[in-house]
């Protein structure tokens, strides 16, 4: 009994793929997921990026700006609300708050404040974030500023008959009192509300929904994709790949086929992934249909090109495995597959970039949440990079074909 | 008309040399045997001639075509049998043949013909619907064989077409290989049975460490090996102390392996007394002695000390 056991530890140990897939594996995807987790408490601890449109333009609201841009809890940048709202609905930036024309009459007048936020609710985390911080502190100013204003008209009614000088030292005094109960903290919103507008409808119900078919239908076609790749590997080892080449055919159009082929599977696959969440979750596949029929085709084709990529460049079926487990998991784990990007601390969005995933699935989000038009260059940066993804995995996959798997004598 | 002419070809891999500058022609029409012991360069050879495998020095023509000039127009008339079954197993037989010979552009109406001739001809026209995967291993080797001839190639390389086959479809498949001869159709065979090759070839090339050593037809092979008969010695057990006795007591042209001493007659009323005399001197006790005609095998096994299985 114990000689087996000796044997099969053996074994284990002998087996890179099983040694890779129950260590090594596991390590890097608790990795990832921690520090796409624990950026919660990163995120709490870094300013957070604020969008600011001053359409009032009045001392008041430059005033409000400068305070904010003071925060340590705020990155504030001003831009014209036009290209504020554009950032925010590509999915660049997170909210844009927007001082509307009369704020400091309104202010002035102790009537709504015509505030807003305008918002990508797909960001949740960092809009919660982000409220919790102009809550504390931009409405607590403004709050503040009202106060002292009908604080001052009071005075004027009251003593309107002192004499003008000890009237401005009053309104000096009171100021100053304001002004050091905001620096300490004090103060409330005093009931200011600023509005809340989700700057993208929700046409489709929840981002999650999105996430879930997007995220999942990206994986999975990468995986289907690297073993219909591996196929070459077994054509190799069972002798057809070598007879193919006696045929009067160019080698390299062995490996086109059998991409043309990989892209069909992948195509059949996200069509049959996304009908069903149309039945099944009442997925609108004609919200943008020459959109999505695009993200369809070139997500097959670069995830084509990857599994075309990973077969030339393993020397055997199991190297493929090995890799294919390794690769995929760990580009879906930060390309968003698995968890959404946007929870993601800022320097993993950015690692995420490199992975397919994350330009398929913000594709899609294009599509679904952001409603970009398909003419919108944000929008077709997606479809463009993924395609240059393809071309440049099957570029290597050409020149390692010839290396590796034409090496057959 | 040579069908093909291969001039000093030479090839290496890494240090280690395959092909060292051999040379030989084939005509149209004929079936020629290439034999050699294992990594003597035959694969080499073959995987050269059918364009796989690119030289490092020295031509071959194909069919009056410059082979590194045509690769693709001499492709279209070879037709390669190779050694694996090299098939998809999931497809039926029919689904199979389709596949490999639409890749020499086929007409559709003309290869649905041949695949349905060939698999009558082969015999396994009633399991044509049937995937590979149920087929035993010599109707594999005889389906393997049919999706090299759906092109009608003008030259065929048969790189052992009936290892591990039942004798059905041996027989089968031997019935197919004459009829394609007959036909005039330029084989080039590769066999470890030396029946086969006897049985088959108009001539034979024996190749050794990358060389041929030489070829001719069989009557030629004889002479070349100087060879009339062979006389076999068996003993009950002979270690390398006795072997090294033997090698230097007898004189002549012989082998010892297994147990067997083979002695290369001209002379085999002079030559058998005096074997039998030496081994007595020598202490020697056959337990058999035999008297072969000079087959293949035996100028195999005298041309390069090794049997064709070795």
């Amino acid at each position: 009994m114990l000689k087996i056991a000796i044997k099969d530890l053996r074994l284990f140990i002998s087996d890179r793929r099983a040694l890779l897939m129950t260590f090594f594996m596991p390590i890097a995807l608790i990795s990832i997921f921690a520090m796409a987790f624990g950026g919660e408490h990163e995120r709490n601890s870094r300013p957070v990026p604020l969008l600011v449109a001053d359409l009032d333009k009045s001392t008041s609201t430059k005033d409000l700006i400068t305070q904010l841009d003071s925060l340590k809890s705020l990155e504030v940048t001003v831009m014209p609300l036009d290209s504020a709202e554009r950032l925010v609905k590509t999915g660049e930036q997170s909210a844009v708050l927007v001082f509307h024309k009369g704020f400091k009459d309104s202010m002035d007048a102790g009537g709504n404040i015509p505030i807003e936020l305008e918002f990508d609710q797909s960001k949740a985390a960092e809009i919660g974030i982000l409220q919790q911080a102009l809550m504390s502190n931009l409405m607590r100013m403004i709050g503040s500023k009202m106060i002292m204003k009908k604080q001052m008209e009071k005075v004027d009614k009251q003593f309107g008959a002192v004499d003008p000088s000890i009237l401005k030292n009053i309104h000096d005094e009171i100021e100053k009192s304001f002004a050091e109960n905001g620096a300490q903290g004090g103060g409330n919103d005093n009931g200011v509300a600023m509005k809340l507008s989700p700057l993208i409808e929700e046409k489709q119900g929840n981002p999650g929904l999105i996430q879930a078919v997007a995220g999942t239908a990206v994986m999975m076609l990468l995986f289907g994709l690297v073993a219909m790749g591996a196929g070459m590997l077994e054509e190799k080892e069972n002798g057809t790949l070598k007879k193919l080449l006696y045929a009067p055919i160019n080698p390299s159009h062995i490996l086109f086929g059998k991409m043309i082929a990989s892209i069909l599977v992948a195509l059949l696959q996200l069509t049959v992934l996304f009908v069903y969440a149309s039945f099944m979750f009442k997925l609108d596949l004609m919200l943008n249909l020459p959109a999505l029929i695009v993200m369809m085709l070139t997500t097959s084709y670069a995830c084509a090109g990857f599994g075309m990529f990973l077969a030339s460049v393993a020397k055997s079926r199991q190297q493929v495995q090995m890799l294919s487990s390794l690769i995929v998991l760990t580009m879906s784990a930060i390309g968003g597959s698995m968890i959404p990007t946007f929870i993601m601390p800022e320097f993993m969005q950015k690692i995420s970039m490199i992975s397919i995933n994350y330009w398929s699935i913000q594709g899609f989000y294009d599509i679904y949440w952001r409603s970009l038009p398909f003419t919108d260059p944000a929008f077709l940066m997606r479809p463009l990079v993924l395609v240059i993804i393809g071309t440049v995995m099957m570029s290597i996959s050409l020149v390692f074909f010839r290396k590796n798997v034409l090496k057959l004598a | 008309m040579d069908m093909i002419t291969v001039k000093d070809l030479k090839k290496s891999y890494d240090a280690q040399v395959a092909l060292n500058g051999i040379s030989f022609s084939i005509k149209e029409g004929e079936f020629y045997g290439l034999l050699g012991p294992n990594g003597a360069g035959k694969t080499t050879t073959i995987s050269i001639i059918s364009t796989i495998v690119e030289a490092d020095e020295g031509t071959v023509t194909i069919n009056g075509m410059d082979l590194n000039k045509n690769k693709i127009e001499c492709k279209k008339i070879i037709g390669v049998v190779p050694q694996e079954i090299a098939l998809y197993d999931k497809l039926s037989a029919y689904d199979n043949l389709l596949f490999w010979g639409s890749l020499y552009n086929v007409e559709k109406k003309l290869l649905a013909q041949r695949i349905e001739d060939t698999l009558h001809l082969l015999g396994l026209h009633d399991r044509r619907n049937d995937i590979i995967k149920t087929y035993s291993g010599g109707m594999k080797r005889r389906i393997n064989i049919a999706s090299a001839l759906l092109h009608t190639p003008k030259i065929l390389f048969m790189d052992e077409p009936t290892v591990g086959i039942d004798p059905q479809s041996r027989h089968l498949i031997f019935e197919v290989i004459e009829k394609l001869h007959k036909q005039g159709m330029t084989i080039v065979y590769t066999t470890h049975y030396m029946e086969e090759a006897e049985r088959f070839c108009d001539r034979i090339g024996i190749i050794d460490k990358g060389e041929i050593i030489s070829q001719g037809t069989l009557s030629e092979l004889r002479d070349f090996s100087k060879m009339k008969e062979s006389i076999v010695i068996r003993f009950a057990e002979l270690n390398a102390e006795a072997e090294e006795k033997l090698k230097q007591n007898i004189v002549g042209e012989f082998t010892i392996s297994d147990s067997s001493l083979v002695y290369y007659s001209g002379d085999i009323k002079s030559d058998l007394p005096k074997l039998i005399i030496k081994c007595g001197e020598l202490g020697f006790v056959p337990t058999q002695i035999e008297i072969q005609k000079v087959n293949l095998e035996t100028i195999f096994l005298k041309l390069t000390g090794k049997q064709l299985r070795d």
